[in-house]
């Protein structure tokens, strides 16, 4: 098993920088071809005031008259070693622009994870376990969270709580009530999935026979939803967390907005609308990065966590798929 | 160590009015609308065991629900009477029944594959019934634990302790689970058909376990069945049910030699155990003589699992005489279906020959298999999952005349309704779909498809497993019937041996792919020569011959 699983982990991570690199190149190939040439745009600009000679010297230093299998090659050795170039906009190098804002987001993110999380364990819970009344009330929610956008749960959010309540300052934005609302907003329509997934597994779990069979044996339903239905009913989660990373970034991108918090929304729409490409080009292979590693753990975490998971093939380990959504509906 | 004393709350609780540890009045219970256990009452006295019987949809199962109050929430409504130690089981509330589950009744499941949580080790479940125990350390839990797996007949206590359950045969999962249930000294052990998901020998040595804790450990035994062989055998009275009601009851002794409900007697009649000689008129009819119809010699196959050699088919060699039925028997992991899938020629044998009605199977291109498995069909284990559930029983039938285009459009038609008549289904049935028939009626389409080409032989693998016994008569009867009229021979594949013993001329006992003893079927069983088949011979279940069997 040890062995299997060294084995297994290896080819997952090899197989993971592999995708990365492919990341890389495929947004370098796809900015390179796009129209436009915001180089020599920003350079011509007459307000610079540098001669046709000067900038064809400019050029010509950084190797950008060169052929783009070469420019990609020497981009992709940089790269490698974790230099980024720089930016267009500000001079500095893109690897510091992002690591300034890039703790402020992460931290969003984390934040929102953990409040869909609470929001989904304690709404399947409830579901279960609760009067049916309440349980059927509480199995509405998904739905409901899935149809509100976070743009919208944020704008909210900062009407009642900051501008009626006065509890947090929309000025502060990093405070840390600020940014517990931010995560409640970026958090609601995440753990709207992941709920849906956790409803149908508890139901499913509930009504498998080892359940009864732990019931005969004397254990009462609490004791029953944390030894033995949370566990199985929670590792189709791992796969839904994984699934939904992307969600928290793009959504992460918005509330930031709306929050008027600095992190990588605002270095996106920045560099989105200055043409600021090498900061472009490393939001979006980081954002790839962060994609492939959480998958890679999702992927390396799983047969730690269940034991019947059969190491072998060359795709990821064989995770069970989140049951259908349509199982949820039914009371 | 005896932990009962540590339950005396229970003891002082407990008025001794009446001699029956267990007395159900009354009982009924209905899942909504639909009734499904009628006015049931019988009494279970201490330390004595008691045998409900009954067929799919008999309530028997529901019963030991309600006894245990693990009916579905919301959906069984139990009434009625259960009355357990002096306690009303039905009338208590959760919380105050909840101390008696587990510590006083303890529950046997029918299937151990899916008994125990899949993804907690075998030691995390145990500790939970250990912990009905009160005050034990840990250690001593553990210990407890251990102890009582090695007195379930575990070998390594330590090793099954740290496993997962998928990592044990069903046969000690099941030892686990009768561990885990007598390990708070229950006074009272439900068991709900705890051997029909496990092979004969397997089954024989789980009951002989649960006999000897019983009286081990003086526990009263409440069996769930639906082999009246297995009940006679173990059970001091028996209770027929049919559709959720009672039809006899009764002491062992009387109900069995003697049973006076119809139902009872039918039952009695179905029961291969008991009848080894019932169809001896078809089976014994004069056959057609010639050459062999299968030669099956030297077939060796083997499978890579896991980068290691399994042979699964080694050496095998059998002859079936043309107009005979040859059986091979063998429990799950034999080599029995791989055999079958290698006569068929779904399967390429490594080495060996096989030869239908003269011609070789292995070895052919798929068009001159196709020619060849119009005179070889084969009928399938389970027919709920065997029959397209789309398909109108006509189509089924007719497939396979549609596919080698025989005949008008007529002709055809009229050829299943003949087959269907032949299995002794009516011809309204042609229009309907699968879901619409029973358990029975689908093995009969099933066969009627096989038998629409005219075949020679056809390959029944466990025919009749999936159904209930007095089902399962029927269409051995019918079975038995073709092949008097129309010759055919079969080859059987089972685990049953009483049933092998019912309906098969000739046997080959198959153990880890090899033929380990063949011949004709009563001088194989009647002296059997290898140790295995001993084994698999005394699994057949034998009733207690005589009254007064511990039934006082």
């Amino acid at each position: 098993m040890n062995r299997d699983y060294a084995k297994y982990a290896l080819r997952r991570v090899l197989q993971a920088v592999v995708v990365i690199l492919l990341a890389y190149m495929f947004t370098f190939v796809v900015i390179s071809v796009l129209p436009g040439d915001p180089v020599t745009n920003t350079l011509r600009n007459p307000q610079n005031g540098f001669t046709e000679e000067e900038i064809t010297r400019i050029v010509a230093y950084y190797g950008l008259d060169r052929p783009v299998y070469v420019q990609l090659w020497s981009s992709l050795s940089r790269f490698v070693v974790g230099d980024l170039g720089v930016s267009l906009r500000s001079g500095l190098p893109v690897t510091r622009q992002v690591g300034e804002v890039l703790g402020s987001t992460v931290v969003l993110a984390l934040s929102a994870l953990g409040v869909a999380l609470v929001l989904a364990f304690g709404t399947a819970f409830g579901a279960q376990y609760l009067p049916r009344r309440v349980g059927r009330l509480l199995r509405a929610f998904p739905s409901l969270f899935l149809s509100m956008p976070n743009f919208v749960i944020g704008l909210v959010l900062i009407n009642v709580f900051a501008f009626q309540l006065g509890l947090f300052q929309v000025i502060d934005s990093e405070g840390g009530l600020a940014t517990f609302f931010a995560a409640v907003a970026l958090g609601i329509p995440v753990s709207a999935r992941v709920t849906e997934v956790l409803i149908a597994n508890l139901d499913h779990e509930a009504g498998e026979e080892y359940a009864s069979v732990a019931r005969s044996r004397g254990l009462g339903r609490t004791r029953l939803f944390l030894r033995h239905l949370l566990k199985p009913s929670s590792l189709p989660v791992v796969t839904v967390i994984a699934l939904t990373v992307g969600e928290l970034l793009g959504g992460a991108v918005i509330t930031e907005q709306i929050f008027g918090r600095t992190g990588i929304g605002s270095l996106v729409e920045r560099s989105v609308t200055t043409q600021d490409l090498p900061v472009l080009q490393a939001i979006v292979t980081l954002a790839a990065i962060v994609f492939v590693v959480v998958n890679l753990v999702a992927d390396l975490v799983y047969p730690l966590l269940d034991p019947r998971v059969r190491l072998g093939g060359t795709t990821s380990a064989a995770r069970p798929e989140p049951r259908d959504l349509a199982e949820v509906v039914a009371p | 160590m005896a932990p009962q004393d540590r339950l005396t709350l229970d003891r002082v609780e407990t008025p001794a009015a009446t001699p029956d540890l267990l007395r159900v009045e009354g009982l009924s219970v209905a899942y909504g609308d639909n009734q499904v256990v009628t006015d049931v009452g019988f009494g279970l006295r201490r330390g004595e065991s008691l045998a409900l019987i009954g067929e799919s949809g008999s309530g028997k199962s529901t019963i030991a629900r309600a006894v245990l109050r693990l009916l579905p929430r919301g959906l069984g409504r139990a009434t009625g009477r259960v009355e357990f130690d002096g306690h009303d089981v039905l009338s208590l509330s959760e919380r105050r029944f909840r101390p008696l589950r587990g510590r006083r009744i303890g529950f046997v499941p029918q299937d151990p594959g899916n008994s125990l949580n899949p993804v907690r080790t075998i030691g995390a479940q145990a500790r939970e019934a250990a912990a009905l125990l009160g005050e034990l350390n840990p250690a001593e839990r553990k210990d407890l634990i251990l102890e009582t797996f090695a007195q379930v007949g575990l070998d390594d206590p330590r090793r099954v302790h740290d496993s997962y359950p998928h990592q044990l045969s069903g046969g000690m999962l099941q030892r686990v689970l009768i561990g885990l249930t007598v390990l708070p000294r229950p006074a009272l052990i439900v068991a709900d058909e705890p051997t029909s998901a496990l092979d004969v020998t397997i089954q024989k040595r789980i009951l002989d376990l649960l006999s000897r804790l019983r009286q081990d450990l003086d526990i009263s035994l409440l069996l769930i069945t639906h082999d009246l062989a297995i009940a006679a055998e173990r059970a001091d009275s028996l209770v027929v049910l049919k559709d959720g009601v009672v039809q006899e009851a009764g002491a062992t002794a009387v109900v069995f030699s003697a049973p006076t409900s119809e139902y009872a007697r039918k039952l009695h009649g179905d029961v291969p155990a008991l009848n080894p000689d019932r169809y001896r008129h078809l089976r014994d009819r004069v056959r057609e003589s010639g050459p062999p119809k299968i030669e099956v010699s030297g077939v060796t196959k083997t499978f890579t699992v896991e980068g290691r050699a399994l042979t699964a088919v080694d050496d095998v060699s059998f002859v079936v005489e043309p107009g005979t039925t040859h059986a091979l028997v063998g429990e799950s992991g034999s080599g029995k279906t791989t055999t079958i899938r290698l006569l068929l020629g779904l399967e390429e044998p490594d080495s060996g020959s096989i030869k239908v009605a003269g011609e070789e199977v292995t070895g052919r291109s798929h068009a001159s298999l196709r020619s060849i498995r119009r005179h070889l069909q084969l009928v399938y284990q389970n027919p709920f999952t065997s029959l397209d559930p789309k398909w109108t029983v006509k189509r089924l039938v007719g497939e396979s005349l549609d596919r080698f285009g025989v005949g008008t459009r007529q002709e055809r038609a009229e050829r299943v309704r003949a087959a269907l008549d032949s299995v002794g289904l009516g011809a309204h049935l042609l229009s309907r779909r699968p879901a619409a028939l029973s358990g029975g009626q689908r093995q009969r389409v099933a066969l009627a498809r096989s038998l629409v080409l005219r075949p020679d032989v056809i390959v029944l693998d466990e025919p009749t497993s999936a159904l209930d016994v007095s089902v399962q008569a029927g269409i051995v009867e019918v079975l038995l019937s073709l092949q008097a009229e129309l010759g055919l021979t079969y080859v059987f594949v089972s685990h049953d041996l009483a049933l092998v013993r019912q309906l098969a001329h000739t046997v080959s006992v198959v153990h880890r792919g090899r033929v380990v003893e063949g011949g004709p079927v009563a001088t194989v069983f009647d002296n059997p020569r290898q140790p295995y088949t001993r084994a698999l011979v005394e699994s057949i279940p034998a009733p207690r011959p005589t009254v007064a069997n511990g039934a006082s």
